[in-house]
């Protein structure tokens, strides 16, 4: 009965959304017409339905083999890492880049890097990538100890210990991973549609529809979009729930898993550091040999030096460069900081009052599925091409998945801890203060390292499609001018900073979590 | 299951490094346990008695000293399908059914299972498990997981039977009919038969003698024989001389 009851709630919920948005559509109430009435927006899709076609399976297609392709070189790669601590180790630089880097900063170098839809399916692979692996990671090394001595026991070999055990404990594991990575790899092929390169996309086609001043067709690829990313999120929850439903665990380990080798001595944890941190860079030099990509267009770690230090001109774009990062820093910061602290505002909110958490929580979720960022054009539309539009596409992008880690983070408190302050009696902003911030201050650095390298990304993105101004805009304009060692001069620095912030992140966490004796969450 | 089936632990010694301090989980133990014995270590936490059961099954190797069985190293006797093993928690996998997971042991060891059929059948009916053979640990309690788990330990028909604390998890009412149960399937197999328990009461109604191990460092502390003829009956647990066994070891546990 109550779940009925609720389902009508939720019914009647969105209907009297809809109805409302009608309205407000209808009378052009808001940013005289730039937010069109659904009807409106499903009349435009019924006119444009044969545009549709080509857009909507080139993104399919980029999106689909950059899914493939992007998982089972996660996969692999997790595996690899579990059962090598070392490779682990030396691949940590190259796993933080691909996690951090704003992919909209490498598109344009892969379009002079490759050709045809080799771009597209690159950047849905490496939206893929690191929640693929990362779950692969988990799920295989938290296989139960007991599991593996069984199989120990009758002389069974690590690969055997893989076969029979780890790898089907990591199955629900690696379908969570695959749920995550499915509207990721999505959101890759448009932000690759929109670096350029091939005449269809849904990408593409919303760029292209942008200078056209015509609100219900934007809005319409928009949601196109979005259903597509929800569509790709619902199928591998649904498949997720149905393995784990039938297998779910029932013994609880007894013993953490074995310590990775430690290590050895100082030196070696230098060297390994040293070699972590060349690694990307070395890969990037050797991919561009292979490929053989002429000097002039493909830019070296070198060659970005000679850009940038010793070449003509190098003071000249020095100068561009520090002007942008200057104009993209401080957006990034305000709007990563204004992002969380709404986040952490709503999640103590909702804590206060559950009811905030059970109409909102639903909303944020689904949201984790939109790609955000791809309907920056639609924010275009509503709030025009100022400098205040970067805050709010920076906001968006980083308050619905820091809130819904954060609130996350809260519901776990274990609720025996708030029992002894409120057998004293304790106000509810007592037990807040007391035991339910401290006790999520795992999943609030969580939230930050999460939505750092995203801030940069929606900053660059508002500044590349709207703004004019800052590291966005650099890249633009330098595709523009074929300013080659300016576009990868761009990618190289924000894939640093997007790093630095990540590993900024890391470093206050460790201090503080462990001063305060906590753990890390993943 | 022939030739010879002992347990020989020769001096063997093991130290474990935690934050720069060195604990010495064991101190040159021997134990040998006779071909068709059934030995039971008992002591406190940390006297090294799953660690000494980890080294005689090849888990772990021992700093200085051997282990062997029916004179193999343990990892090669291993690998022959000679030992069973069942531990506190049922370490069942839950993906796979009652009758798959006994299984496991061939699947490891490169046996097929066909031909196993008949064995695995009769091993379901031995721990009461009959119309059980397709349910997934998740759908067991937690008594029948570990009748399954003693059921995998037992589809080698091994000659030599490692249990670390198989009924440690359960409940006092439950693991009485566990022991009873267990005693009268090992009355049956008479492998030779390595125990590792918290339980005084549990370790004199099954084992032929008891191994009362001390910590700091873990060390053999005595060893006491139990008189008890079998097959073993319920009845046993009521008597006044088991009572009194019971004491006896209670007191060499407390060092008197």
């Amino acid at each position: 009965m109550a779940s009925e009851h609720a389902r009508l709630g939720w019914l009647r919920n969105i209907a009297v959304l809809l109805v409302i948005w009608e309205i407000v559509g209808r009378f052009h109430l808001v940013a005289s017409g730039a937010l069109p009435a659904p009807s409106a927006v499903l009349a435009r899709f019924w006119a444009d339905k044969s545009d549709y076609l080509p857009h909507v399976l080139a993104t399919l297609e980029a999106s689909f083999f950059g899914f493939v392709i992007g998982n089972a070189i996660a996969i692999a790669a997790g595996i690899a890492f579990v059962m090598s601590p070392l490779m682990l180790r030396l691949f940590r630089g190259v796993n933080i880049a691909l996690f951090a880097l704003p992919p909209i900063a490498i598109s344009p170098v892969l379009v002079l890097t490759f050709s045809g839809m080799a771009p597209r399916v690159i950047l849905a692979a490496l939206g893929c990538y690191f929640a693929t692996m990362t779950a692969t990671v988990l799920g295989l090394s938290q296989a139960d100890q007991r599991s593996l001595d069984v199989v120990r026991a009758y002389g069974g070999s690590r690969f055997d210990e893989m076969r029979f055990v780890q790898l089907r404990n990591a199955l629900p594991s690696i379908l969570g991973g695959f749920r995550v990575a499915a509207p990721a790899a999505v959101l890759g092929a448009i932000l690759a549609e929109f670096g350029g390169g091939g005449r269809f996309g849904l990408g593409t086609y919303l760029l292209g529809s942008l200078g056209r001043a015509d609100p219900p067709r934007l809005w319409g690829i928009g949601l196109t979009a979005t259903l597509i990313a929800g569509l790709a999120y619902a199928a591998f929850a649904l498949w997720g729930a149905r393995v784990t439903g039938a297998s779910r665990a029932v013994t609880v380990p007894t013993s953490a898993p074995p310590p990775a080798a430690g290590p050895g001595s100082q030196i070696a944890v230098l060297l390994l550091a040293a070699a972590a941190a060349l690694l990307p860079l070395l890969l990037w030099w050797l991919l561009l040999t292979i490929l053989q990509v002429p000097e002039m267009i493909a830019k070296t770690p070198a060659g970005i030096i000679d850009y940038l230090f010793i070449g003509g001109g190098a003071e000249q774009a020095r100068a561009r460069l520090v002007a942008a990062l200057l104009e993209t820093l401080p957006y990034t910061i305000a709007g990563l900081a204004a992002g969380l602290v709404f986040a952490l505002a709503l999640a103590v909110l909702s804590d206060l009052f559950p009811a905030i958490t059970r109409s909102f929580m639903p909303v944020a979720l689904v949201t984790q599925t939109m790609p955000l960022v791809a309907l920056t054009p639609l924010l275009v539309l509503l709030l025009g091409r100022g400098t205040a539009l970067i805050l709010w596409v920076t906001i968006s992008v980083t308050f619905f998945p820091s809130f819904v880690t954060i609130a996350q983070g809260m519901s776990m408190v274990p609720r025996a801890a708030l029992d002894v302050p409120r057998a004293y009696g304790a106000s509810k902003r007592q037990q807040l203060m007391l035991i339910t911030i401290p006790a999520s201050l795992p999943y609030l650095f969580a939230a930050m390292r999460l939505a750092a390298p995203r801030a940069l990304l929606g900053v660059m993105i508002a500044e590349w499609l709207a703004t004019g101004t800052g590291l966005g805009n650099l890249l633009n304009q330098s595709r523009g001018y074929l300013d080659y060692g300016m576009i990868w001069t761009v990618a190289v620095v924000s894939v640093l900073v997007a790093v630095a912030f990540y590993q900024a992140v890391v470093i206050i966490e460790r201090w503080t979590l462990s001063r305060l004796g906590m753990k890390t969450t993943e | 299951m022939a030739g010879d089936r002992s347990i020989r632990l020769r001096e063997v010694s093991k130290t474990f490094r935690t934050r720069g301090e060195t604990f010495t989980a064991l101190q040159s133990v021997s134990l040998d346990c006779e071909a068709g014995s059934f030995t039971a270590l008992i002591g406190p936490s940390g006297c090294g008695k799953s660690t000494l059961l980890r080294l005689a099954l090849g888990l772990d190797t021992a700093d200085t000293g051997s282990a062997e069985i029916g004179g193999l190293a343990p990892k090669a006797a291993a690998s022959t399908g000679t030992t069973g093993v069942a531990f506190q928690d049922s370490a069942l996998l839950p993906w796979r059914s009652a009758e798959a997971n006994i299984a496991l042991p061939l699947d490891v060891l490169g046996k097929r299972r066909e031909d196993y059929a008949a064995r695995i059948k009769e091993l379901i009916g031995l721990v009461g498990l009959s119309g059980f053979e397709n349910a997934l640990p998740g759908e067991l309690s937690g008594g029948m997981r570990q009748r399954v788990s003693i059921a995998r330990a037992l589809v080698t028909s091994p000659g030599v039977l490692f249990l670390d604390e198989p009924f440690g998890a359960l409940d006092q009412i439950l693991r009485r009919q566990m022991n009873i149960e267990l005693q009268r399937i090992w009355s049956e197999s008479r492998a030779t038969t390595l125990l590792v328990t918290h339980g005084i009461d549990e370790a004199v109604f099954l084992a032929d003698r008891i191994v009362v191990m001390k910590s700091k460092p873990g060390r053999i502390a005595t060893i006491i024989d139990v008189p008890f003829s079998r097959p073993r009956e319920k009845s046993l647990f009521q008597s006044p001389e088991f009572h009194a066994l019971n004491d006896v070891v209670a007191r060499a546990l407390h060092g008197e």
